[in-house]
């Protein structure tokens, strides 16, 4: 069974007497156990989508399945199997972070709640302020109070908007750690945006690209790095020579960037440039201090999706 | 779709933080009530010495029974805005909560509220003036609560609608709006003393029959009967209403997308 199956979603909004299409017309659905990742622009429609998953926001048109319920029809086993973090939303500033998850444990009627909230807390390294008011917490505590909350119901479901946003890179990598396994144990599904790009890569199985609204890519993050073919490669040399220049106009190269001692050139994927040219330096006499090659990444495909180039 | 009490129960807890943890939560319960009765209190002494009337009984009696309206109905509105405050709303609106769970837990929390300024108001009054609020029968006692319960959460619930169909910039309402009806209210004074068009509007104001019937019991007079059954169907009637306002107030943030507003 699919946990979550979206289609045709659209959502406009009205501004200065106009409609602004947040989502238009969205197909997309994530397996069980699965992590997708939603990436797009500032006001791509990303957030839009998980409120209204979230049932927050009510949509204009489309179908909704979560575990192949319709949730406005189940509303309360839906919303039983899911949680939500976002960073943009907190929890009542005005009460502790443990009487907060209590208040959350019992709202989804949680067996053992105390027990519970501390292994959260313990988890996400919160137990030393757990009797800390919410409003005197750092904005990187917070986004792991909001991410407690949404693990409290062992949920099938998880919706995390921008929810880690504000951690320091030690605790980002062990949320990813804990949301990874959480995932692996319970089987659970995670819809996911993020403006890290390293982190969505590392986390998502597939990734879903989002512009004005519409869902205009989604695959695996592997396969999405193939829409760029071409690869830069940067040769260093253990000094300047002079005949480098003459060296890369007979051999054609697409040069990005030449000095006498370093030179970086764009070779498309799957070509055997390399070999060629470490021989003919190697003739010429020319010795090499360091060869990088710079595959595209998720972050360029971001960029080149974002400027139209693909 | 079922009602479940142990999310009313999760809600009830969260304002009982809520109030423990704030003191401005503390401080309204505590702080108006008293400067109310004290007050009043002053002017009633001053009244006393200049009238024959049996002004005490009826004068803070009402100042008593005003102040548990008010808290009944600001205190719910005041609830439902913590959430707003704190942009919580979020993440109460993505639970398993249904609509009449929330209705339910914010009534059951103000009538607590205006229960503890009672709790405070009535000693202090016999403390401070010698007046026993007891004196009226406590079978009307309990009508009159009734209705002044009923009507605070009328009150209480429209705000609340009106806050979460037009945000924040209305929340000033949740201050103000039993003021508004305090005129119409006649908790101070007869409804006859009211211009005459003034006394059509305070007529469908449950309150009024409340305040009418409470100076009437005190100058030994009988009760309007009529008129109070006339205030109690009315009240329910209007609960009615704003429940449904409020319900459909929900709706109509979650289509403008009020709960996912970062301001």
């Amino acid at each position: 069974m699919r946990a979550i199956e979206v289609s045709g979603l659209k959502k406009s909004f009205k501004w200065k007497g106009n409609a602004i299409k947040a989502v238009d017309n969205v197909y997309f659905s994530v397996e069980e156990g699965e992590i997708f990742g939603l990436l797009g622009q500032n006001g791509a429609g990303k957030s839009t989508i998980i409120n209204i998953l979230a049932g927050t926001l009510e949509a204009d048109e489309g179908d909704i399945r979560i575990l192949g319920k319709n949730p406005k029809e189940e509303h309360e086993y839906v919303r039983q199997k899911m949680n939500v973090a976002s960073a943009y939303f907190g929890l009542p500033e005005q009460l502790t972070l443990y009487e907060n998850l209590i208040v959350y444990a019992k709202i989804y009627n949680v067996k053992r709640p105390k027990e519970r909230v501390m292994h959260l807390l313990e988890l996400f390294q919160l137990m030393d302020i757990k009797d800390k008011m919410t409003s005197r917490i750092s904005s990187g505590e917070r986004t792991r109070l909001n991410l407690c909350k949404a693990l409290i119901n062992r949920p099938k479901i998880i919706l995390l908007d921008e929810a880690t946003v504000g951690l320091d890179p030690d605790i980002a990598s062990l949320t990813r750690k804990v949301i990874k396994t959480y995932c692996k144990q319970e089987n659970a599904s995670i819809l996911f945006t993020s403006h890290y790009m390293y982190e969505v890569e590392e986390l998502c199985d597939k990734i879903g690209f989002l512009k004005t609204g519409k869902l205009i890519k989604i695959d695996t993050a592997e396969n999405l790095k193939k829409l760029i073919k071409k690869q830069v490669i940067k040769l260093s040399f253990a000094q300047p020579y002079k005949e480098i220049r003459q060296l890369v106009k007979d051999k054609k190269l697409n040069v990005i960037h030449i000095e006498d001692n370093a030179i970086h050139f764009e070779v498309m994927l799957g070509e055997q440039y390399l070999h060629q040219l470490i021989h003919d330096l190697y003739k010429n006499n020319i010795k090499i201090a360091d060869i990088h090659i710079e595959k595209p990444t998720l972050n360029d495909i971001f960029i080149k999706i974002a400027r139209d180039e693909i | 779709m079922g009602f479940k009490f142990y999310r009313v129960n999760a809600l009830l807890l969260k304002y009982w933080f809520i109030t423990k943890n704030k003191l401005d939560r503390i401080f309204d319960m505590i702080y108006w009530p008293v400067i109310q009765i004290l007050i009043w209190g002053f002017i009633v002494i001053f009244v006393e010495d200049i009238s024959e009337s049996n002004v005490k009984s009826w004068l803070l009696g009402a100042v008593i029974m005003w102040t548990f309206l008010w808290k009944a109905s600001q205190d719910l509105a005041v609830y439902i805005l913590e959430d707003h405050w704190s942009r919580s709303l979020y993440n109460v609106f993505s639970t398993p909560l249904q609509n009449s769970e929330i209705i339910v837990s914010v009534l059951i929390f103000s009538f607590l509220r205006g229960l503890a300024t009672l709790i405070i108001t009535v000693p202090l009054t016999w403390i401070l003036y010698s007046y026993n609020f007891f004196t009226i029968d406590i079978f009307y006692l309990v009508i009159f609560a009734i209705l002044l319960v009923l009507f605070g959460w009328v009150l209480g619930l429209i705000v609340a609608a009106l806050v979460y169909t037009f945000g924040q910039r209305i929340q000033v309402l949740a201050w103000s709006v039993s003021v508004l009806i305090q005129p119409f209210s006649c908790v101070f004074y007869p409804l006859s003393s009211l211009p005459k068009w003034a006394q059509y509007i305070a007529f469908y104001i449950p309150t009024t029959h409340v305040f009418e019937s409470m100076r009437a019991l005190v100058n030994g007079q009988p009760i309007n009967m009529l008129n109070i059954s006339i205030a109690f169907i009315t009240s329910i009637a209007l609960l009615i209403i704003t429940t449904w306002l409020f319900v459909k107030s929900i709706g109509k943030a979650k289509q403008k997308g009020l709960f996912t507003r970062y301001d």
